[in-house]
């Protein structure tokens, strides 16, 4: 019974770990191409779609500053990569943070390797890796056709191995910043961790926004006292000392044919990346063990004031629904609003959404009362409808699902299945409304917009409302998962298809009938109204997006009604 | 021979809350130990200190002699360790998670095919082991995480309820390998809220209530100290209740 005995101790295990990660995704991947082939097209078909899309805006953007402003633009591109890399160094480390925690203080995984003769450099190291691929796919997915609209500016192959190079080079420094604050947060503020990382991104989102509007403060200049004014304020990102100033610089140098001081650069972020790695691994794997005691055994829910059920700001924000009703929509909020996984991910796109509504009024006011001043609020409205499909698919759709386990509870109370659905409904609505037509009229304000145009973009919105909301809840209901407990996986489950499907198509039809009224409008005044045709054109598509939400709502119920307890 | 588990005036608290007090205990090799409790009791934190996962306050616990913390990877080389939530990998099948806890532990694949036939067989999971266990039920998956966890021969097995979802006949089939893994010089260190079970196999049982051992020894034994001759339940209420008092 002693064969354990037997066994080295201290072996290394982690090519092991690795291989059976490798197996678990590869039979991952099997499963979903056999089980789920439309799921799998459709994501494929949606990342090249965003793909494309990304190397258009970008490369109308570099052909812009090259021909807009040529001598800006010498100094305007080389800041605008150390930008971007910078913006992705924080987002990937607050990413990694957030997923490395989770992997390796919350997950039973990390419980179960910790109970077997696993050296903790192995589990962190591995954890490191998987939370590195799973965060920085952002990265790829950004910075490929980034990758291909600066190559449209050199003809040197190389110049995509070098690219990929930088890239690969560069991701482990905001992975080991990542797994460094996941364990801080772990192993010094062990109660509400996640809560803690979600406070932290808000408030690294307020000072952007501040220094934002800030920068814009200065409308009232001409373009190239602007952009000079600009670039001097964002000097700072050029620091030697950041790596994303080396991959910046690196990647000027090869697209300048300056082979030797490119690769100067990538043996900087690597030598740079290796080590900074090495150090925060051995650091965490080192002081591991009381990390994960703290994290175990602090995590209690916390003590709250108690409310009444319909009462607190969460019931008195459905003041206008009767109090069963109430009672359920309260629920539902406060469920959310005590989950940080949920919120934290409403707050970051809504914050990304008024950062880029504030920054908005200096390139309106350059287009002034041209053909595309219209096109920047439609802009904006599709930007806002799609992030709230996103919203609605994501956190609204499992919604039903998720009450499996209380079924029969809800079975037993003295409501109609009917009236359950619409609370979820007004639930929707509510957040959706609010979130929604605040970062809309914020834009309208932002971009001073006519009164008539500003009208038009908040009916739209409210419909579009109605409509994601209805699909959400009533797809949801109509096609529900009552057995899983995951709302990731409901929502990315068959059902969730249909509904991503469908609040997309949606949303793009309502959009391109407002798009149909804003370019026959192109040539009026903006103070003008427009002809009754696109008027009528923009009814119907609100009328449409409310009648898709009414429609699936009552399938929903129907099907509802005959789930048996 | 040192013993399987000792554990020496162990502490453990949870900020102000005290889930394990001073508790010292010895289970000795080829014993089966079966630790009872209410809920809150104290157990899980217990055995979660015993397989490295909690570190207590105070007090040090020893597995075959290494002492859990200055020498883990030691003492849990000869240790396995079932929480009442069993983990598994969900996008395995169920013969390559045993694959890997084999290769964990470093058997060899002749050795590892020889007793993983014989788990196979006793627990009856044969028939499904070449599916991915996302498709398992709760008893299959405690079935597979079983024979992962005795797949090593380890010299000591922590298990937290293990028999929670689990078909009778398959509880026969546990029991009967816990008591087949003591005969053969292991030991089995046992939480559990089914009586029945721990009055049927245990050799000795510890009584934990609001974090203090309140009773420590064979049914006989704990029989002497409640004063009646009844069963298990009987004493395991009495004792819990005086200890409420």
């Amino acid at each position: 019974m002693d064969s354990a005995a037997a066994l080295p101790v201290d072996r290394p295990l982690l090519a092991l770990l690795i291989r059976v990660k490798m197996r678990s995704l590869w039979n991952r991947v099997v499963k979903a191409a056999a089980e789920a082939p439309i799921r799998v097209s459709l994501g494929a078909f949606l990342v090249a779609l965003i793909w494309l899309g990304l190397f258009g805006l970008f490369l109308m953007v570099f052909s812009q500053i090259q021909e807009s402003t040529p001598l800006e633009a010498t100094v305007a591109i080389p800041l605008i990569y150390s930008l971007f890399f910078a913006t992705m160094m924080i987002m990937l480390a607050f990413s990694n943070a957030i997923i490395v925690h989770g992997m390796l203080f919350s997950r039973q995984e990390a419980e179960y390797l910790l109970s077997a003769p696993i050296r903790p450099r192995d589990l962190v190291a591995v954890k490191f890796f998987e939370s590195l691929l799973l965060a920085s796919w952002s990265l790829i997915l950004l910075g490929l056709p980034l990758m291909m609209a600066m190559a449209q500016r050199t003809e040197d192959n190389w110049f995509y191995v070098l690219f990929l190079a930088f890239f690969a080079c560069f991701i482990p420094i905001p992975a080991s910043l990542g797994l460094l604050f996941a364990w801080l947060t772990a192993r010094f503020f062990p109660r509400n961790a996640l809560r803690a990382a979600a406070f932290a991104l808000g408030g690294a989102l307020v000072v952007a926004v501040i220094w934002c509007m800030r920068a814009i403060r200065m409308r009232e200049m001409a373009t190239d006292v602007w952009l000079r004014s600009f670039l001097q304020r964002v000097s700072f990102v050029e620091s030697a000392l950041l790596p994303n100033n080396w991959i910046a610089r690196g990647i000027d140098h090869a697209l300048n044919h300056q082979l030797t001081d490119a690769l100067m650069y990538l043996a900087v972020t690597a030598a740079n990346a290796l080590f900074l790695s090495w150090v925060v691994v051995w650091l965490v794997s080192h002081h591991f063990g009381p990390a994960y005691d703290r994290a175990s055994t602090g995590g209690r829910g916390g003590r709250r004031d108690p409310v009444d059920a319909s009462g607190g700001i969460c019931g008195r924000v459905f003041f206008y629904l009767p109090l069963p009703l109430r009672l359920i929509a309260a629920k539902d909020l406060r469920t959310f609003f005590r989950d940080p996984v949920q919120y934290s991910q409403l707050l970051i796109l809504f914050s990304l959404i008024i950062l880029y509504l504030t920054n908005m009024p200096t390139l309106q006011r350059e287009l002034g009362h041209s053909t595309y001043a219209l096109v920047i609020p439609l802009l904006n409205l599709c930007a806002t409808c799609l992030i709230l499909a996103t919203f609605t698919c994501r956190f609204i759709f499992p919604l039903v699902s998720l009450e499996g386990r209380q079924l029969w509870f809800i079975g037993l109370l003295p409501l109609s299945r009917g009236r359950i659905l619409r609370a979820k409904f007004a639930f929707a609505m509510t957040v959706a409304l609010l979130v929604t037509c605040a970062a809309i009229a914020y834009g309208a304000m932002m971009l001073d917009m006519p009164m008539v145009w500003t009208g038009i973009h908040l009916v739209t919105t409210v419909a579009i409302c109605f409509g994601l909301c209805g699909l959400a809840v009533g797809v949801g209901a109509r096609m529900p998962m009552f057995d899983q407990p995951n709302a990731a996986r409901i929502a990315n489950g068959l059902g969730g298809t249909v509904n991503l499907i469908a609040s997309l198509t949606l949303t793009t039809c309502v959009i391109t009938a407002v798009g149909i009224a804003t370019w026959h409008s192109r040539n009026l005044h903006p103070e003008q109204v427009p002809a009754i045709g696109d008027l009528i054109l923009c009814g119907s598509a609100a009328g449409i997006s409310v009648c898709c939400g009414l429609l699936a709502l009552q399938m929903g119920e129907a099907h509802f009604n005959k789930v048996e307890v | 021979m040192e013993p399987a588990i000792v554990l020496n005036g162990v502490c453990k608290q949870f900020g102000d809350n005290v889930a394990v007090s001073d508790l010292s205990l010895e289970v000795p090799r080829g014993e089966l130990f079966a630790f009872l409790g209410p809920n809150g009791a104290g157990k899980t934190t217990t055995i979660k200190m015993i397989a490295g996962l909690l570190r207590p306050n105070r007090g040090e616990v020893y597995v075959c002699g290494h002492r859990i913390g200055a020498d883990g990877l030691a003492a849990k080389a000869k240790l396995a360790y079932v929480p009442d939530l069993p983990f598994i990998y969900e996008k395995l099948t169920g013969r390559e998670f045993l694959h890997f806890v084999a290769e964990m532990y470093g058997l060899s694949k002749k050795r590892r095919d020889e007793l993983l036939e014989r788990l196979v067989n006793r627990l009856d999971i044969g028939e499904y082991l070449d599916e991915l266990t996302d498709g398992y039920s709760h008893g299959m998956k405690q079935r597979v995480v079983l024979a992962a966890a005795l797949l090593h021969e380890p010299a000591v097995l922590v298990i937290d309820e293990p028999m929670v979802g689990l078909d009778p006949r398959t509880v026969r089939a546990v029991k009967d390998l816990f008591v087949e893994h003591t005969r053969n010089g292991g030991s089995v260190f046992m939480s559990t809220h089914t009586l029945e079970v721990a009055e049927a196999v245990a050799d000795r049982i510890g009584i934990i209530h609001r974090s203090e051992l309140l009773a420590l020894g064979t049914l006989e034994e704990l029989r002497r100290q409640a004063k009646q001759q009844h069963s298990l339940e009987e004493i395991f209420l009495q004792l819990t209740e005086e200890g409420d008092g």
